[in-house]
């Protein structure tokens, strides 16, 4: 009967999560605006992606398709903001802004002269072998060419202006792209690459995954920053930093510990207190008692005090010929402080470094369980799920992190160094106390968890299996809402009340670092019918960018395969053996893999 | 003169490219030269020449503009000009001591938002000159390459300043008095 309860406690907590693979799961007919999502870009799905805000932006202004797409790295493709210039400022404010220029020119119908003086080469040149831009600056075609050569090798692609002088303009990109193609057609592809990238590199909602080596791919995000994401590479960051996952550890804290442990500041910190390097072998000497005259292994003598070499001759109180001694007060507070601040440190490393440790020890637990699982599942008959091993690995992982990564929080959280004003003593004891009890509770739990996990239940009889089962599963369950309780702590009562709002932490997630999801069919559709919005011009000189648009396409159904279940259930577990750790798949109750 | 570039090093296209930049630039180059010639009545307070063996050298003589502490002095700036002239700026230094915010006071380089960022291929040689003119009456304290010539300027100090700049003037900018 309590099994029975239990059980089913369980399962309702993993409902939502349920709900949200089945969101997942709906590819095809997903709807962006459902709920938070994240999507991989791929390189083959980067023309895509730019393409709604594109279209939007074209829709709206009725605008050709370059002219949006520099509306839109201006504005580092945030159409909400461009939008919003729009209505504050009035078009031709956005427009001039920006460097586009919309001007009808009259004097098309005149004939054009047989030859035009080009400023640049000082040439007069057939009017043929000339290009009128759009803010109506006319050029020769070769000094054009060289411009945007020398500009593209620049790095300036996303921005090339007109020539003249105090011409703000930006050059349309298929008369940069025709030109440039015509002698350097590897340039012409830097060049096109680098409008697709733009998407990436000057998007706020969108970046690069951190792999290395670098899988290709970025995320996008849809709305809040502070996330934490996996790509489809399966490498997990925090999208804020762009570093490894840190939660509950806000991205200035995890910088700062990563800092510090890499430096061991603290050591090199108690180095320079207390000891002094000799003047002449420069090695730190350590005082180990006795009066101010110091001698050093290697014979030289010299003042504790102020460090400089001195003759041997001295008395208890004075060394001859040498005076100097006024700040030795304030050298033992310091020499204190050092002190305590180094065994605080050691303190929150040793427990982080703990946990740490025990996942990865934990993470081999991985292989050996699914051995235990299959003797088991041969053995009993009368016992045929075992979805609650892999739930309960799962969750000891998840959990385990969190605990790690909540010794730095803590280190920083109730340490000087951030928020030194901004708690009085006794407000921060009160903190600490409550963080630390919850703390020690999910410790404590995950502790069990992971006993109960590592035990040899495969060799158990039927009704000890049982018992193991329903711990697992119990623990399980508290692991999850001590989890959740601790970041609600941390962000209501710790974080929450600080005056300045820079320390931010991604949500808890049951369910785990949430997984990006390739961009969907749709998108592949919408490739296909904007072949008709497209402006004329683009007919043969966007070539390379609509021949991307094509492989999306095509690229697709192999891409959005990621989200059907059966097919990475085992893609995931392959991963456990990839060395540096991580990688381990907390993002879906097991049960729900399971349990298809 | 030219002396020809490593073929075998360059490849075919690199090759062609760097010859056909040397010879865009030069031919650019000749042009203004010829245009100098012309002008130079026209401008009385530029002296614009180019070195006898190298298109790429070049100097000039300016005039301090007047009604400011350059007035009456002459000044030298040297003009180095990149191959790919004119898609990028030249770089151009004081070789006459100066006393002005904008300018290096050891090295004579100019900090002047046409000469780096700013610069367009329809400028000439000329016109940077003329440039130059122009912020010498105008300094930008506030980005300052002579920190204690903005710093006078900036604290409000204009006597101070101008008689500085004066005197460097009349030192370094001047033909001296037998």
């Amino acid at each position: 009967m309590e099994d029975f309860l239990s059980d089913d406690d369980y399962y309702d907590s993993g409902r939502d999560s349920l709900d949200g693979l089945e969101n997942e799961d709906s590819g095809p007919q997903w709807v962006p605006s459902k709920g938070p999502t994240c999507k991989v870009i791929t390189k083959e799905s980067l023309l895509a992606a730019q393409r709604e805000d594109l279209r939007r932006v074209m829709e709206l202004l009725s605008l050709r398709e370059h002219h949006a797409r520099t509306l839109l790295i201006h504005h580092r493709w945030d159409v909400e903001k461009l939008f919003a210039v729009l209505v504050e400022k009035g078009k031709a404010c956005l427009f001039k802004e920006a460097g586009v220029s919309i001007v009808e020119h009259r004097d098309l119908d005149a004939p054009p002269p047989p030859t035009v003086m080009c400023d640049i080469c000082i040439e007069d040149v057939p009017s043929g072998e000339t290009t009128k831009m759009e803010c109506g600056h006319c050029f020769c075609n070769s000094c054009w060419t060289e411009h945007f050569i020398v500009k593209i090798n620049d790095g300036q692609s996303k921005r090339i202006k007109c020539m003249a002088h105090k011409c703000n303009a930006i050059c349309d990109e298929s008369v940069v792209r025709n030109l440039v193609s015509k002698t350097n057609p590897d340039l012409a592809e830097k060049f096109d690459r680098f409008l697709l990238e733009s998407y990436i590199e000057d998007n706020k909602r969108v970046k690069w995954c951190p792999s290395t080596p670098h899988c290709g791919n970025a995320i996008r995000i849809e709305d809040d920053q502070f996330c934490e994401v996996e790509c489809s590479c399966g490498s997990q960051f925090c999208f804020s930093c762009s570093s490894e996952a840190h939660s509950p550890c806000s991205c200035l804290m995890w910088e700062l510990w990563v800092k510090k442990c890499r430096d061991e500041s603290e050591t090199v910190n108690w180095i320079t207190v207390h000891t002094k390097s000799c003047p002449k072998c420069h090695k730190p000497v350590e005082k180990n008692g006795g009066c101010n005259l110091v001698s050093c292994i290697c014979g030289q003598a010299f003042c504790w005090l102020c460090g400089g070499a001195t003759g041997r001759d001295h008395t208890w109180s004075s060394i001859a010929g040498h005076s100097c001694g006024r700040y030795k007060a304030d050298r033992e507070k310091k020499a204190e402080r050092a002190k305590r601040d180094l065994y605080r440190y050691m303190h929150y490393h040793n427990r982080y470094k703990a946990h740490t440790d025990s996942f990865k020890l934990e993470s081999k637990l991985k292989g050996t369980i699914q051995e235990k699982v299959s003797i088991l599942e041969e053995k009993e008959s009368k016992l045929r799920d075992f979805s609650w091993v892999n739930n309960g690995l799962n969750r000891l992982f998840r959990s385990r992190r969190v605990l790690s990564y909540s010794y730095p929080f803590a280190f920083y959280m109730f340490g000087d160094e951030l928020f030194k004003d901004e708690m009085t003593n006794e407000e921060r004891e009160i903190k600490q106390n409550l963080f630390e009890d919850q703390q020690q509770q999910l410790e404590a739990n995950v502790e069990k968890l992971s006993k109960f996990l590592e035990a040899p239940f495969n060799q158990y009889d039927v009704d000890k299996v049982m018992e193991t089962r329903m711990q697992v599963i119990n623990l399980s369950g508290i692991t999850d809402t001590l989890c959740q309780k601790m970041y609600e702590c941390i962000e209501n009562d710790l974080l929450g009340p600080l005056q300045l709002g820079i320390h931010n932490i991604a949500p808890y997630r049951s369910k785990g670092i949430e997984r990006a999801s390739e961009l969907s069919v749709c998108w592949g559709d919408k490739v296909n019918n904007s072949g008709k919005p497209l402006p004329p011009h683009c007919g043969s000189t966007a070539d390379p960018l609509l021949m991307l648009g094509g492989t999306t396409e095509s690229d697709q159904p192999s891409g959005s395969g990621s989200s059907d279940e059966t097919g990475y259930a085992p893609r995931k577990r392959a991963k456990t053996n990839v060395p540096g750790g991580g990688r381990f798949d907390l993002n879906l109750p097991a049960d729900v893999v399971d349990r298809n | 003169m030219w002396k020809g570039i490593n073929t075998a090093l360059l490849g075919r296209h690199g090759y062609n490219r760097q010859i056909g930049l040397r010879k865009a630039s030069r031919a650019r180059l000749f042009k203004e030269y010829k245009e100098v010639q012309r002008e130079k009545v026209a401008d009385p307070d530029i002296q614009l020449t180019c070195d006898d063996n190298n298109i790429f050298k070049w100097t000039a003589l300016i005039k301090g503009p007047s009604e400011t502490p350059f007035e009456g002095g002459v000044f030298q700036l040297a003009f180095a000009v990149p191959e790919q002239y004119p898609l990028q700026p030249p770089q151009v230094r004081f070789l006459t001591k100066i006393f002005h915010p904008n300018v290096h006071f050891k090295t004579g380089e100019i900090c002047l938002d046409i000469l780096k960022n700013a610069w367009s291929p329809a400028w000439t040689l000329q016109s940077v000159c003329r440039a130059i003119i122009a912020l010498m009456a105008h300094p930008e304290p506030d980005s300052p390459l002579n920190c204690d010539s903005g710093n006078l300027l900036r604290s409000g100090d204009i006597r101070g300043y101008q008689s500085m700049a004066r005197m460097y003037t009349r030192l370094a900018a001047m033909p001296k008095k037998g």
